[in-house]
């Protein structure tokens, strides 16, 4: 169902009766929880209804008092964006496979989305991916050791080094912080550049994570060319000039295309 | 032939720019008088491009061109024309409510008096007769082009090629989608061409032909010469090789998906001397790549599946059941979705804007109990406007005012929102910039993975290999050959599709 639709339902549902609770109206909707959840953010942010936990409540003339609260909306895109490119880095995961998800937030989305899967080992620097994947019934996390970084709960320097090398895997998703007009990558620290560069040398396909926004950007770490990676994830906003040069360089670029609404 | 005498056309590095992505480069060839030079080389390779620099559509940017050792820039065709050099373009550009005979000598008819208007129909129709005799054209003068099937159309093209008087002839791909009796008469009007002294350029995409007709060939690639070849006596295999140059499938953007049940099959399907016993099927979540050269019954199968042509045997079946569809929204309401292969012609309302362009198929989904429901439409015409990347993309743009590949784009959604689960895409990246392409390419990918089925049209052999799960290749009419991705090679492909 497209996010038009399903607002207009909820929209509708929440004029009738006041109120409603996500895993009621997602079992309604055959949607997944997260979805409704993300419906009602935006919702939110329009000023139609107020979140509280497990559900929502129509916002009445009267309660308006205050203005609503307001995300950046920059930061509600960039959200939005992310959870597109890890929808789609999802889809290149089969059951089976052992892939390598360095750590970043569009990995923690990722990690969720692989519940459907069965059989995948993930092998991380970061504890949120571990936990989430150790939790799914089918699936198989490996946590690199190291030294945590308590801002992003990942796991960097010389021993995360040395274990990944213990390791091969078939697929390596990477975030990086900045893709610059040269076509560099870059990233925000040193030890995660480090790290991503042990890891593309035991991992046979490697796939760039990035958002839109972050194109034309330069993180303070440079990480090398483009060519490192064969494969790219990103949003389909991201500007043409890039797209035809990446298509050129022979490295496939994959935009997360939501437009298909008659799915199953 | 006199050895020392300078070549009638000669190309001294041309080179033209079209895009990034393509460009003509350094193109040296020669053309002697009472010659035929073939030019071969894969879709895209330049071949059309090159012969336009040569006939004064297309102006080159850097190079020479000497036309008996004079150099030559002609601003458009017809001074090409009046310096004696003439194209003859792929489609026939005929007039279906004029005789044979009035088409052969179109512009160049006997005539009786001082004016155009008192032409001699008489020594037209007589003149016409003799022509055909000894070309051994089995045509009649006096029958109406209307009339007439598709090979017998390009017969009177070529045959109106062979009235010009012209030192140069350029023939694009004349023989394609003929039989071989129809390819004879090419070659006989070919060689009348040649005893007459002139050269003749002839593109083509049948390797038999170099040795039937060729007396040297120029390989293309990538908008430069991959080969020269003085005679025929070059091997297939070594042909196809050199066509190929370095494709690059890899880098075309493909996400696999598990096979659902069979959606589609085809089963003995025939479609008037066009097409015969084609029988193939599509499952669910696949990319089915179908190719072959022109005039090999392509476009016809879509149009066959999609209820524009009836089929006159076989028979077609969508979900398990066997459909007939005599129109195409027959065929739309099965949930069968067709993106034609000229869009300008077939899909693109030009003057109207984005919101109708796209709406114009699903209207049905916005019929409320008080109309249209122009708010949703709106909106959701909006959001397939940013999910495709479609730009500049407001609602109210008029079409005609977008680039060809954000047009396509539109046209794309047309489909996607009418919520169509089988989509035949015919062609569906010709002619459009690389950005438009990823964007398709994404789009399919879109597709398969939410349970729509594709087949995707195509003669770029490298889109084929990089999109597609299944590879048929058509030719003349007939399924060649039915190749898993994993067993496809470009090499294979251009063989089967060669004949």
């Amino acid at each position: 169902m497209f996010a038009v639709e399903r607002m207009n339902i909820l929209k509708s549902y929440l004029r009738e009766r006041g109120k409603l609770d996500v895993h009621s109206i997602s079992q309604l909707l055959g949607v997944s929880e997260v979805t409704i959840r993300r419906d009602l953010e935006k919702l939110e942010a329009e000023g139609f209804l107020t979140r509280h936990h497990g559900g929502a409540l129509l916002r009445s003339e009267e309660e308006g008092e205050g203005p609503p609260a307001v995300i950046a909306p920059e930061e509600a895109q960039d959200e939005a964006d992310r959870e597109e490119i890890a929808r789609v880095a999802a889809l290149m995961i089969r059951d089976g496979d052992v892939v390598m998800i360095m750590n970043g937030r569009i990995a923690r989305i990722l990690a969720r989305k692989l519940s459907v899967r069965s059989g995948v080992t993930v092998l991380t620097n970061d504890i949120h991916v571990a936990l989430e994947v150790a939790a799914q019934a089918g699936n198989k996390a490996v946590l690199l050791g190291g030294s945590p970084d308590p801002e992003s709960g990942a796991l960097f320097g010389s021993l995360a080094q040395t274990n990944v090398q213990a390791f091969f895997v078939n697929k390596l998703f990477f975030e990086v912080d900045g893709i610059g007009e040269q076509l560099q990558l870059s990233v925000s620290s040193q030890e995660k550049a480090a790290l991503i560069r042990e890891a593309l040398a035991c991992s046979e396909d490697k796939i760039v994570l990035c958002e839109a926004s972050r194109f034309s950007r330069q993180a303070f770490f440079r990480l090398g060319p483009l060519g490192l990676a064969r494969k790219v994830v990103t949003n389909t906003s991201v500007p043409e000039s890039y797209k035809s040069r990446i298509f050129a360089m022979d490295i496939q670029l994959y935009t997360s295309v939501n437009a298909f609404e008659g799915g199953d | 032939m006199a050895g020392a005498a300078a070549p009638l056309l000669e190309l001294r590095s041309v080179g033209k720019y079209f895009s990034d992505d393509f460009s003509l480069r350094d193109i040296s060839l020669e053309l002697r008088a009472g010659e035929v030079h073939m030019l071969i080389g894969q879709n895209g390779s330049g071949k059309t491009a090159l012969m336009d620099t040569v006939c004064g559509i297309l102006r080159r940017d850097s190079g020479h061109i000497l036309l008996e050792g004079e150099e030559v820039d002609f601003a458009s065709v017809n001074e090409a024309r009046g310096a004696g050099i003439v194209m003859q373009y792929q489609t026939a550009q005929l007039f279906d409510n004029l005789s044979v005979a009035e088409n052969v000598y179109f512009g160049r008819a006997p005539v009786g008096g001082p004016f155009a208007a008192t032409f001699d129909a008489y020594a037209l129709r007589e003149d016409c007769a003799a022509l055909f005799a000894r070309l051994d054209i089995p045509l009649a003068p006096e029958a109406l082009v209307g009339g007439l099937g598709y090979g017998e159309r390009q017969v009177v093209a070529v045959a109106q090629a062979c009235t010009a008087r012209a030192r140069v002839f350029i023939f694009d791909e004349p023989s394609a989608g003929m039989a071989e009796p129809e390819r004879e008469i090419v070659f006989n009007v070919v060689r009348e061409i040649r005893s007459r002294g002139a050269g003749v350029f002839y593109i083509t995409h049948k390797l038999d032909e170099l040795r039937r007709i060729g007396d040297r060939a120029t390989v293309l690639h990538a908008g430069r010469v991959a080969a020269s070849l003085p005679d025929g006596s070059t091997g297939r295999e070594e042909l196809i090789h050199m066509m190929i140059g370095g494709t690059c499938p890899e880098r075309y953007p493909r996400l696999r998906v598990d096979y659902g049940p069979q959606v589609l099959s085809v089963e003995h399907l025939s479609s008037g001397g066009v097409l015969e016993d084609v029988s193939f099927s599509l499952r669910k979540g696949e990319i089915l790549g179908l190719t072959g050269l022109m005039g090999s019954g392509r476009t016809r199968l879509a149009n066959c599946l999609f209820g524009q042509t009836r089929p006159s045997g076989g028979c077609v079946k969508v979900e398990g059941r066997v459909v007939d569809f005599r129109h195409p929204s027959e065929a739309l309401r099965r949930g069968l979705a067709l993106i034609p292969e000229d869009r300008d012609k077939n899909a693109s309302f030009h003057n109207q804007d984005i919101l109708q362009n796209m709406s114009v198929a699903a209207l049905e989904r916005f019929m409320g109990s008080y109309g249209l429901d122009m708010r949703y439409m709106e909106e959701l015409t909006d959001e397939y406007i940013s999910s495709l990347g479609i730009q500049p993309g407001h609602r109210s743009d008029i079409m005609r005012s977008y680039s060809g590949g954000n047009q396509q784009k539109v046209v794309v959604a047309r489909w996607f929102m009418s919520l169509c689960r089988i989509f035949i895409m015919d062609e569906p990246t010709r002619g459009i910039d690389a950005a438009a392409r990823i964007d398709i390419y994404n789009a399919m990918n879109d597709l398969v993975t939410k349970g729509a089925a594709i087949i995707l049209i195509s003669s770029d052999v490298e889109e084929i290999l990089g999109m597609c799960d299944r590879i048929l290749v058509l030719a003349g009419g007939r399924i060649a050959c039915d190749l898993p991705r994993a067993e496809a090679t470009s090499e294979k492909i251009i063989d089967y599709a060669s004949g």
